[in-house]
């Protein structure tokens, strides 16, 4: 029996209580599928475990609870929890609570938030989704707002852990590109706003190869497999992203594949990388090492090249100018969202800081500062090569940069990029899952 | 008539034994009464209390969270595919116990490689670790005079940065403009920058050394700082040239503490991901910790290398113990 996760938990339980004969508690269910985590689990949770959780996990029919949503097979997701009644102040002199990726929001302007509405802040940070996801699950952490990625979405929602939105209070959601108003994998934005957008291309150092020579190529990925650029080629610790580029490098262009001889052919590739060029991994390689000269070449999301300037050796036009980043509309590209959690303690404050990041002039300020595109339909993409941002401004010991370097125009994320054809990185299968990973695995083991 | 008291055995003329038995009562008092003129006296769980908190913080610590690893091994998956602990050993699989068999020996044993190279990682390491720590410890304990506390708090000094720290500021120095680049072109070592921290295996053997050899040394000079001077000078007496009383006298006599050393800095160094995580982050250099680091977020896969890992260390603990107890024993 095939039931989506989007059904609510409810559903999963009917599924759970199908298969083992018997009644499933919600804090069963919370046990066995999100509760407890590597973790160390409450005292509680021990005491709870009197049931095989085999039975109720992913290896059992719980998995089949966690379906996939496409773009031309968009999903609502289910009501779980009550949204907050219209109308409500913020709360005073709170702390809100901001679980989010490291260096992703210029602290600036939730400063300017934080005056806003009399309130404090404090800043938790995680280093990738396995991390932020193991957190919450421990059920440790209230967090007010929390960026997930949109794979993890539909779970977060069954597992309870976030709170559904009440719109009157986000107006300004009006504001993103019509298409992410309701998005394929939250339709009606119940609990999700989009936050940024980007693409996955290459990043170069201009002082080593020229624009022409990667946008001339018959195939630019395949200049991370050449050896000439031995010890020089980085690409991410981020098994989706960086077997999906190999797939791609390899003219597969399904970067959501299943298909074991494909993977196997990833997999080789992967290999193929280390003995050509000993590639390294890492998640900071791009907009942090590769304009410092530890790369030439790296597998990178738009967002984080666009960044690269701020990390230069030294703030010269000549050094911003050794930073070059190639994308032609073929790779993935992707959205980062925002969301409130189910049980933070300032859920209005929570509100009213998605509708303050979903402001244009707010959005395009942090955008200057964190190099990721907001999906603002005021924002003239043509003109973002030609202005500069606040940040740059206000930044008077380094040259003026504009929101994205005009020598570095594929940077900018284009909107038709994310029509119903849109080529986007997808929730894989239980068993999809696990054959991505052994090739991550392999590839890792070197 | 020979009575055990308090654990000391003691010999009570038999004219001084009563006429009866004594009753239990009787009997402790007597014991009791012994004791005090010994001294003060504790009752008998006095001092095994004492324990407590050690073995408090051995359940808390070590006991507990060792089980989580083990109910994860043999654990299963949730919703979010992460590994969930399975505290009841009667619902435990070895499922994941084989996956990893099969990456280790099957058709296609990706892990081997990743094994065989933190063997020899970890044992170059642990080589270069005893030969240049000896011969620090070895100089320090015989020939540092007043420049012992000195090189004392030298070889300490380091402990008070985090590892983390320290391998961070390698970054620098052997970056390609760096210090280590810069003196070895200075000194016409090399004549081009050499790419250290481009996935070299050299960077991070180096890094094991720098990281853990503290450790050999601190082990080795309390060791040898107490072989009587009068040892060696009997090996001299013998006629034994001072290279023979080395290889005959002192390096015998250091035995305990190179088997200790070598378990002190091998054992972490097994474990170790942090140092190919910042100076290689190459898959070519990646060690048996990396996979671990890697994998134990994601599927009970990471917990079993855990354990099989530690089932592998027992081997050269359980020789060291062995060895130490020996040397004990014969002393």
């Amino acid at each position: 029996m095939q039931r989506h996760p989007r059904e609510g938990w409810k559903a999963a339980r009917q599924i759970m209580e199908a298969r083992t004969g018997r009644r499933v508690s919600r804090r069963d269910f919370l046990r066995t599928s999100a509760g407890a985590g590597i973790a160390l689990p409450s005292l509680a949770a021990i005491m709870a475990a009197c049931t095989n959780p085999r039975e109720t996990g992913a290896e059992g029919s719980g998995a089949a609870a966690i379906g996939n949503a496409t773009p031309d097979n968009p999903r609502t997701l289910p009501v779980v929890g009550e949204p907050i009644a219209d109308g409500l102040e913020s709360e005073k002199g709170a702390t809100l609570q901001i679980y989010n990726w490291d260096a992703y929001m210029w602290r600036k302007v939730i400063e300017e938030f934080c005056a806003e509405e009399d309130c404090d802040y404090e800043w938790t940070t995680f280093n990738n989704m396995e991390e932020a996801v193991t957190k919450i699950q421990s059920g440790q952490f209230n967090f007010d707002v929390f960026f997930p990625t949109y794979d993890v979405l539909g779970k977060l929602v069954v597992g309870e852990f976030l709170r559904p939105l009440n719109k009157s209070y986000i107006p300004n959601l009006s504001n993103v590109w019509e298409e992410m108003q309701s998005p394929f994998y939250d339709v009606g934005s119940q609990y999700s706003v989009p936050y940024v957008v980007y693409s996955t291309g290459i990043s170069y150092r201009r002082d080593i190869i020229s624009d022409e020579e990667i946008h001339n190529a018959d195939n630019p990925r395949a200049m991370l497999w050449d050896p000439q650029y031995n010890g020089k080629v980085g690409v991410y610790d981020s098994s989706r992203d960086t077997i999906a580029f190999a797939l791609q490098y390899l003219g597969i262009d399904d970067i959501n594949t299943e298909d074991e001889a494909e993977l196997q052919k990833a997999s080789d590739a992967l290999q193929e990388l280390s003995d050509l060029v000993n590639a390294r991994v890492s998640i900071n390689g791009s907009y942090a090492r590769l304009p410092k000269g530890d790369f030439t070449l790296h597998e990178s999301w738009s967002g984080d090249i666009n960044a690269g300037w701020g990390y230069v050796p030294e703030y010269t036009q000549e050094n911003f100018e050794t930073l070059g980043y190639w994308y032609d509309g073929t790779g993935p590209v992707d959205n980062d969202l925002i969301t409130v959690g189910a049980k933070g303690e300032n859920p209005v404050l929570a509100h009213k800081f998605l509708n303050f990041f979903l402001d244009y002039q707010h959005a395009m300020d942090n955008y200057s500062w964190n190099g990721y595109q907001p999906p603002q339909t005021q924002a003239d993409i043509d003109s973002l090569t030609k202005t500069e941002g606040r940040y740059s401004a206000e930044a008077k010991w380094a040259p003026p940069v504009t929101y994205v370097p005009e020598w570095m125009p594929d940077a900018v994320v284009q909107r038709e990029w994310f029509g119903s054809d849109a080529v986007r990185l997808l929730e894989l299968t239980p068993e999809g899952d696990e054959k991505w990973n052994a090739v991550w695995e392999e590839f890792n083991a070197g | 008539m020979e009575r055990r008291v308090g654990g000391v055995q003691r010999r009570v003329s038999d004219a001084a034994a009563p006429i009866s038995e004594p009753s239990r009562r009787e009997r402790r008092r007597t014991e009791r009464d012994l004791q005090r003129s010994q001294g003060a006296w504790y009752p008998r769980w006095f001092w095994p209390t004492f324990a407590i908190p050690g073995i408090g913080w051995l359940l808390l610590f070590f006991v507990l969270p060792f089980y989580t690893i083990i109910a994860v091994a043999f654990g299963t998956i949730d919703l979010f595919r992460k590994p969930v602990p399975i505290w009841q050993p009667w619902y435990w699989t070895v499922k994941y116990f084989g996956d990893v068999g099969t990456t280790l020996f099957g058709d296609n044993a990706y892990l081997q490689p990743t094994v065989l190279r933190t063997f020899v990682y970890v044992g170059l390491a642990s080589a270069i670790c005893l030969v240049a720590g000896y011969a620090v410890a070895y100089y320090t304990a015989r020939y540092a005079g007043k420049y012992r506390t000195l090189i004392l708090i030298a070889l300490i000094s380091p402990f008070w940065i985090s590892y983390l720290m320290r391998m961070v500021a390698w970054q620098n120095l052997l970056a390609g403009d760096g210090y280590v680049n810069v003196i070895l072109q200075k000194l016409q070592v090399i004549s081009d920058p050499y790419p250290w921290l481009e996935g070299k295996s050299a960077t991070v053997i180096l890094g094991l050394v720098y990281g853990y050899i503290p450790y050999m040394i601190l082990p080795l000079f309390g060791f040898l700082d107490r072989i009587q001077t009068s040892l060696l000078e009997a090996g001299r007496d013998l006629g034994a040239s001072p290279g023979r009383t080395f290889w005959r006298v002192t390096l015998p006599l250091s035995k305990p503490a190179i088997y200790a050393g070598l378990v002190i800095v091998s054992l972490p160094m097994f474990g170790d991901y942090y140092t190919n995580n910042l100076l290689s982050t190459s898959p070519r250099t990646s060690m048996i910790g990396n996979i671990i680091d890697s994998t134990v977020r994601e599927s009970p896969r990471g917990s079993v290398l855990v354990l099989m890992l530690m089932v592998l260390l027992i081997v050269p603990m359980l020789y060291y113990l062995r060895s130490t107890i020996n040397a004990q024993e014969s002393r």
